[in-house]
């Protein structure tokens, strides 16, 4: 019998004198508490004019993609984390999606900030099935309606990467997802300087964003111009 | 006296010396029957007792082998975990002191005779706003009645009451 | 007049990172906010009826999902009446074992257990990590990614990765739709660099448990869990929903660790107020409760916020602690970049690198930085040697072993090969000899031809639709060629009918001997107890190719 035998069958042995508890279940149901309550200030103002139309239609035209914005975009916060305006951002996505011969319809969600949702609430009100979802400070998805919410047909999730081309590139590949086609996905970027950078900073714009959150609200039909 | 007996016995005679062993027996307990408990003694299943152990279509862990694999004698189905095993490294969770993992592994153990597509669906079923509160208490039915999944059937309405109270419910 | 040395120091990489002043009104503060709840616990018939301060009828989602299942009983009330200061030094006495400990720890309730370890100084949280982690023997495990999702580097990336010591292996994706290609490459990869490795595919939650359940990977860890009822909704999840999704993947005889971080909520915008830490705190009570093995914490993903504030690598040892004092499996982060400077990124990993963990990082970049599709990883492959070399300085097993140029290059060919092989008999598209050639001595993406994407994607869908299987993956192996290999896959299959890796900081040897914390228990007692480096073990580490032997001169 070699030592590691030993060994072993004295930890068995040892293990044996020993006995474990084990705790109880109950069970219990509560209320509510409060939500999140931030306050801060708005910065830079931009040069969209946006009017709100009522509640957003779901859509019939096999021919749209619909844009959600997030609650803060242009209202509380007018660029993206990088300084591109907002109204440039809607100009690069309009044009791609146009490119394409497609059309384009903007709503805004109040229910969430997270822009995986935004994006999929964009998509379920579309007539194609195909929406955009972008926050405040970039952070845009193309999504589709029979997807899980969380899940995406192109993420891009680094806000500090995005610029004008990749905005435009967005537009045009939703617009070939809605007329069926599959896209060459736009080109992915990574720098992993991105977060040291930026992410705490991103919190702090996020956290404007969620103080417009309303659970309650319905996503509301935008009318844009471009000044 | 084999060799194993061997070290028991001169375990009880030292501990005896360090005089605090009257009431502990050395003697080698019996292997456990199909009734009784397993422990930490018995882990890793694989490696010290695969003869526990039989997958969900009813092969031994140890007819699982690499060259039935190849000539097709075995597939995907008899790789399955069963309920029983599950319930084996459950006994070995609570043997180590781990209630709650104890307890997730005896909520698997129910939820092994779920197809693949109607599990994923129940999960997504139970994520926020996906479903009402009659929604819930039929999938709790469903796990109760076709699957005998009864703690988990608990937990699901525990969860639609839970989401009413908390507003968490699909609201149509 | 600009200041000369204000110049030089501005131009730091330090001063490159983002820094922000505490707001704890939005939960932008690492540790002891000012509105963190105060511990406190009734009970009342067997049922806790007040947790921190709050009485059953306020309790959110969160707090009844604690208080039904994620505490001990038992202790609890002994527990929460010591004083903080007393159970912080009891965590750090060497004369206090962890099996005494673990049942008071696992009694506190989540604002306690943030208290006590606000107690103690980095230093003290550091010798509690050593006696109180789940598994004696430390462990790493790496990130195996792609900016282009090429499934041949991800193979011998992988491969690579195994051979140098990792002990699991996670991929994710640039784009999603590559997601079961990943999980194919990876998991044969890693089994040509050394069998019994464990690995994974993080994607959306549904989509990662179909890959598990069709055995195309061996555990998960992307099941995120949050600190406040709030953003637990933007997760797409609850409670319930998270703990019957532990039971989906045991169902499976998956391991499956959850996920959490400091740093989640504010960031997500919903930290009601409370800081990081106390927050993480609940998430790995929640983590506890729903009977999941382990965790990966440390803020992950989120770092770069607690970094941004004062005493957030603190904090995140911090976090670490609690998760190991809960008995959980701590895959402790080092992961995700969140500085510049050199100076910082090694002092945040000393924290966990010193102590050791069940994986000190939960995601060591096995790629250049630029390939990382975490968004950038704390230590990529050009800090391979920087690793071994900071183990052989300091008598430290970091997971990593020291290896040969020819040794690599011939792992990288083979899982080149294996998979190349694999993607033909499984009909899909052909991965070329030009292809193997460049992923043998490749470094990153930009060293290889690029793919047809838009066919592997219909590929990949396609694959899924077909519902090819781990099984199908293992008789294509053999079928090419690769039995050795196709061997390895057999036996990961087959290890998980058996359930026993479904154990706390479960891992395999080259053999599918299982090494966890149920057979390899931590008994750290002080010096020369617990997890020793073995004479051959120090033999390895010590050994690297750069050292000049005096025999040579």
């Amino acid at each position: 019998m070699d030592q590691a035998t030993i060994k072993r069958l004295v930890e068995e042995v040892v293990r044996e004198l020993a006995a474990q508890p084990a705790a109880a279940d109950t069970a219990t149901v509560s209320k509510p508490a409060r939500g999140g309550v931030t306050n801060m200030t708005p910065t830079t103002a931009g040069n969209l004019t946006i009017s709100e139309t009522g509640d957003a239609a779901r859509g019939t035209d096999p021919k749209e993609v619909v844009i959600a914005l997030s609650p803060a975009f242009s209202t509380k916060i007018h660029e993206t984390i990088i300084g591109i305006p907002h109204a440039a951002v809607l100009k690069e996505i309009c044009a791609g999606i146009e490119e394409e011969g497609l059309k384009y319809r903007f709503v805004r969600m109040y229910k969430t900030a997270d822009v995986g949702f935004v994006a999929h609430e964009a998509a379920k009100l579309s007539g194609s099935g195909i929406g955009i979802g972008i926050q405040s400070r970039g952070t845009t998805v193309i999504h589709q309606k029979d997807l899980p919410p969380l899940s995406n047909v192109e993420l891009f999730s680094q806000s500090p990467l995005i610029d004008e081309a990749t905005f435009r590139a967005i537009g045009k590949n939703a617009a070939k997802y809605a007329k069926g086609e599959n896209p060459t996905p736009v080109p992915i970027r990574n720098d992993q300087m991105a977060r040291p950078k930026y992410q705490a900073i991103a919190a702090l714009l996020h956290n404007k964003e969620t103080t417009l959150v309303d659970s309650s609200k319905k996503p509301q039909g935008l009318q844009i111009s471009f000044a | 006296m084999d060799q194993e007996q061997l070290i028991r016995q001169i375990m009880a005679e030292v501990m005896k010396n360090l005089g605090n062993a009257d009431q502990v027996s050395f003697e080698k307990k019996p292997a456990p029957a199909a009734s009784g408990k397993i422990g930490v003694a018995e882990y890793p299943l694989a490696e010290k007792s695969p003869h526990l152990v039989t997958t969900d279509s009813g092969v031994k862990l140890n007819d699982l082998t690499f060259e039935k694999m190849k000539s097709g004698q075995i597939g995907p189905k008899d790789f399955r975990i069963s309920s029983e095993t599950l319930e084996l490294q459950a006994q070995v969770a609570d043997d180590s002191g781990r209630g709650p993992l104890a307890r997730n592994m005896r909520r698997a153990a129910e939820l092994v005779a779920v197809p693949d597509e109607r599990l994923l669906a129940i999960y997504n079923a139970l994520r926020p706003y996906r479903s009402t509160k009659a929604e819930l208490y039929d999938i709790a039915a469903e796990l109760e009645g076709t699957y005998g999944a009864t703690v988990s059937a608990g937990f699901v309405r525990q969860a639609a009451d839970v989401y009413e109270a908390r507003g968490r419910l699909r609201a149509d | 007049m600009k200041s000369k040395r204000f110049e030089v120091l501005d131009a730091r990489p330090v001063n490159q990172d983002g820094f922000v002043s505490e707001w704890p009104e939005v939960g932008l503060i690492a540790m002891d906010g000012p509105n963190d709840p105060k511990p406190s616990l009734r009970i009342e018939n067997g049922r806790i009826v007040e947790l921190d301060g709050k009485p059953e009828a306020e309790f959110d989602m969160l707090d009844s999902f604690i208080a039904t299942y994620g505490i001990n009983l038992e202790k609890a009330e002994e527990v929460n009446a010591m004083d903080s200061v007393e159970l912080a030094h009891m965590l750090c006495d060497i004369n206090v074992p962890r099996h005494v400990l673990i049942p008071l720890t696992t009694a506190m309730t989540p604002a306690k257990a943030a208290e006590v370890v606000s107690q103690m100084s980095v230093l003290e949280m550091m010798s509690a990590v050593t006696k109180m982690r789940a598994r004696k023997t430390p462990a790493n495990q790496c990130h195996v990614t792609n900016l282009a999702d090429n499934p041949v580097q991800i193979a011998a990336d992988a491969a690579e990765a195994a051979l140098r010591g990792f002990a699991e292996e996670e991929t994710t994706v640039g784009i999603v739709r590559y997601a079961p290609f990943n999980a194919l490459a990876i998991l044969v990869g890693a089994q040509v660099g050394r069998p019994g490795i464990l690995t994974q595919c993080a994607v959306e939650e549904a989509t990662e448990l179909q890959l598990g359940m069709r055995g195309l990977t061996a555990y998960a860890e992307t099941v995120s869990v949050y600190g406040t009822e709030a953003v637990f909704m933007d997760g797409d999840d609850t409670p319930w929903s998270k703990a019957f999704l532990a039971s989906c993947y045991a169902s499976r005889g998956l391991k499956m660790r959850f996920t959490s971080g400091t740093g989640s909520e504010v960031q997500m915008g919903f930290a009601e107020g409370m800081s990081m830490l106390y927050l993480e705190s609940r998430c790995l009570f929640v983590t506890k409760a729903a009977g999941s093995q382990g965790t990966q914490n440390g803020s992950v993903s989120c770092v770069g916020v607690p970094a941004a504030v004062p005493q957030g690598v603190r904090a995140m040892l911090a976090e670490n602690l609690i998760a190991i004092m809960l008995d959980l499996e701590c895959a402790s982060s080092n992961d995700q970049t969140f500085t510049h400077s050199d100076l910082r990124r090694v002092a945040r990993s000393l924290m966990q690198f010193v102590p050791g963990t069940d994986f000190i990082c939960s995601g060591y970049s096995s790629t250049p930085n630029y390939d990382n599709m975490f968004a950038g990883s704390n230590w990529d492959a050009e800090d391979y040697d920087d690793w071994v070399i900071l183990q052989r300085d300091l008598h430290v097993d970091g997971g990593l072993v020291p290896v040969l140029e020819e040794d690599v290059v011939a792992v990288r060919r083979k899982a080149a090969r294996a998979i190349q092989a694999a993607f033909k008999e499984l009909g899909l598209p052909e991965i070329t000899d030009v292809e193997v050639e460049a992923a043998t001595y490749a470094h990153g993406s930009k060293d290889m031809p690029a793919r047809n994407v838009v066919e592997d994607l219909k590929a990949a869908e396609d694959m899924m639709k077909r519902e090819v299987t781990g099984l199908d993956v293992a008789k294509a192996l053999s079928k090419g060629g690769f039995d050795d290999v196709s061997e390895a896959v057999f036996n990961l299959l087959k290890r998980r009918a058996a359930g026993d890796y479904l154990h706390t900081s479960a891992i395999f040897d080259r053999d599918f001997n299982v090494d966890s914390a149920v057979n390899n228990p931590n008994d750290y007692a002080g010096p020369k107890s617990g997890y020793q480096i073995s004479e051959a073990k120090w033999e390895i580490l010590k050994t690297i190719r750069q050292a000049v032997s005096p025999e040579s001169i």
